[in-house]
């Protein structure tokens, strides 16, 4: 398999090998962006040319204005928004402190937490989603807000604590160490002194833990329903309600691929930075 | 006041500081990890009909239920193997190679690594809708341009293999980027003087790669290859926005089965024992894999 292809890269001459190289290289971009790039043509062609999309010079934004005009897409988007947000605010709120005591403190309640996070990590993710549907009714907050935001910050405990441990590990201790000695107290060691120099790392888990929670869907499926729409799940259900309007369901899975795509413009330096402490 | 002065003795101040710090995320592990797990153990022992939750103990007669259905066997536990392997392969292999493309300075690097990053922006069941659109049978793009050059339009996500093919496509297309930016990040903090080395021996590219860049590599790859053939074993969105599991229930995976089970045909009880069987059956293939990659590992050094 290798052995010809070398060959015929080494007969040609240099100039050749990378003009070969780039057409390689272009190909596996056209390729991966493709699927991308047909959406949002189809999203742009009027009704009546959605089945004809390679035909024809048609375009329009009437799509999307639809998209904003349906009421339960709007707060769809609203409430897929919120709910990433939300939970990204919290899930740091709750793992940088357990990350921070992991990589701080010694001890059998230190190496406990530890263990009971590890046990949890193994635990495979199905076994446990399913009958959250019964927990999350039995709490009365089935089909609502706090509903679908606590187990999404549940989710993330083990292994963002975890990382966070790794990113403490990383910081040294000394500091926090001097303000202590300087009259500061425990609190004020952590978040005046050790809080400020993880901030890339949290920035990275931000990035990340809002893009999880805007792409999610088994959760959500399981644990939404009329009332608390989702974008994942409206957009699921397109497939099936509505299947012959791919124009639409191209506008709305563009938009909802806009925050996304932005979000890791802007965040990338961020994630490359924070993951390589 | 005593509960306070016999907390304040057994945990001295630093015990309480640690504990608080931790406490939010006890309680939510609790709440909505640890008492689902109860309850899904517990439901697994019962006969447990969402429309008729009797909840009396039957003992293993769901795990019989599941591991005697043809279905689980014949169908899901393969396809769910079958995909897993074909998934992870093609990423690896895929994303190795374009990790060794952008490991080169060249112009418009920064664009290619942008255009690689965008199926991870993608939710997999925008994907799966994508794919679903493409491969249309009468109006999708790709039977368009076969039916161009002259080949036959097919059905291609109302036939078996075909659908359970698009599935795997898809999945490679979502994961391949992840695959190319670890392997990058890896290749990337590889120590520069054993390639230089091999470079002022005249020593074939493939021979480099052979035996020292995938060597080097090798923890970084088997990291990638637990985490992923893992979370390949689980999926279920785009499995359910591409098929739904058809045609006939066909192309089902481990984790569509389960939900199948206690959503579909309302059978909490079956559907938690498929669940926890899967759930062991991932534990054991990660364990192995685990296992085998180090092996390989330790033999090759």
């Amino acid at each position: 398999m290798n052995a010809p292809r070398r060959g015929f890269l080494d007969s040609l001459a240099p100039g050749a090998r990378r003009a070969f190289f780039g057409l390689a290289l272009a190909a596996v971009c056209f390729l991966f962006a493709f699927p991308v790039l047909w959406l949002m043509l189809t999203s742009l062609r009027p009704e009546s040319g959605v089945y004809y999309v390679h035909k024809g010079l048609e375009f329009t934004l009437d799509s999307y204005k639809q998209v904003f005009s349906d009421e339960r897409l709007v707060k769809a988007f609203i409430n897929s928004g919120a709910i990433a947000t939300l939970a990204t605010f919290f899930s740091l709120l709750v793992t940088v402190s357990s990350g921070y005591m992991l990589s701080r403190f010694r001890g059998p309640i230190a190496s406990t937490w530890f263990g009971v996070i590890y046990a949890m990590r193994c635990v495979p993710y199905i076994t446990w989603v399913l009958p959250l549907y019964f927990v999350v009714q039995s709490y009365g907050v089935y089909d609502t807000y706090v509903g679908l935001l606590l187990p999404h910050i549940a989710v993330h405990i083990c292994f963002f604590s975890w990382l966070m441990k790794g990113f403490f590990d990383g910081i040294d201790p000394s500091m926090e160490h001097a303000a202590l000695i300087d009259g500061c107290t425990r609190w004020g060691a952590f978040y005046r002194v050790a809080l400020p120099s993880a901030v890339p790392a949290i920035s990275a888990l931000a990035v990340l833990c809002w893009l999880f929670t805007w792409n999610e869907f088994l959760f959500a499926q399981i644990l939404t329903g009329r009332n608390t729409p989702v974008i994942t799940v409206v957009m699921s259900q397109f497939v099936s309600e509505m299947g012959l309007q791919w124009n639409l369901m191209s506008a709305t899975a563009i938009l909802a691929l806009v925050p996304a795509f932005v979000l890791t413009l802007f965040g990338q330096k961020y994630v490359i930075q924070g993951l390589k402490i | 006041m005593t509960l306070k002065n016999t907390l304040r003795k057994s945990f001295g101040e630093q015990q309480r500081f640690m504990l608080l710090l931790i406490a939010p995320a006890v309680t939510l592990l609790i709440l909505f990890q640890a008492i689902p797990i109860f309850i899904g153990g517990s439901a697994s022992f019962r006969d447990w009909m969402l429309t008729n939750p009797k909840k009396t103990w039957v003992g293993l007669a769901q795990y019989v239920s599941v591991l005697t259905d043809p279905a689980f066997l014949e169908i899901v536990l393969p396809n769910t193997f079958v995909f897993m392997f074909a998934s992870v392969t093609v990423s690896l292999v895929l994303g190795m190679a374009l990790a060794l493309a952008l490991n080169r300075p060249f112009r418009g690097q920064k664009l290619v690594q942008t255009i690689l990053l965008l199926p991870l922006m993608v939710a997999p069941v925008i994907a799966a809708i994508m794919m679903r659109w493409m491969f249309n049978d009468q109006f999708g793009i790709v039977n368009v341009v076969l039916e161009a050059l002259g080949g036959e339009a097919r059905p291609w996500l109302v036939e078996r293999w075909s659908a359970f093919a698009i599935i795997i496509l898809t999945d490679c297309w979502l994961w391949t980027p992840w695959f190319a930016l670890l392997l990058l990040a890896g290749l990337q903090s590889l120590p520069k003087s054993p390639f230089e080395a091999a470079a002022i021996d005249g020593t074939t590219p493939w021979r480099v790669f052979r035996y020292l860049t995938v060597p080097m590599l090798r923890p970084v790859i088997i990291v990638c290859i637990v985490i992923r053939s893992i979370d390949a074993f689980r999926t279920f969105d785009i499995v359910w926005a591409l098929t739904g599991g058809g045609p006939a229930r066909q192309t089902e995976l481990f984790s569509l089965y389960a939900y199948e089970q206690a959503f579909v045909f309302l059978d909490f009880g079956k559907g938690s024992a498929a669940a926890i069987v899967g759930g062991l059956i991932i534990l054991v293939v990660g364990l192995l894999l685990y296992r085998i990659l180090d092996h390989v590992r330790k033999v090759s050094q």
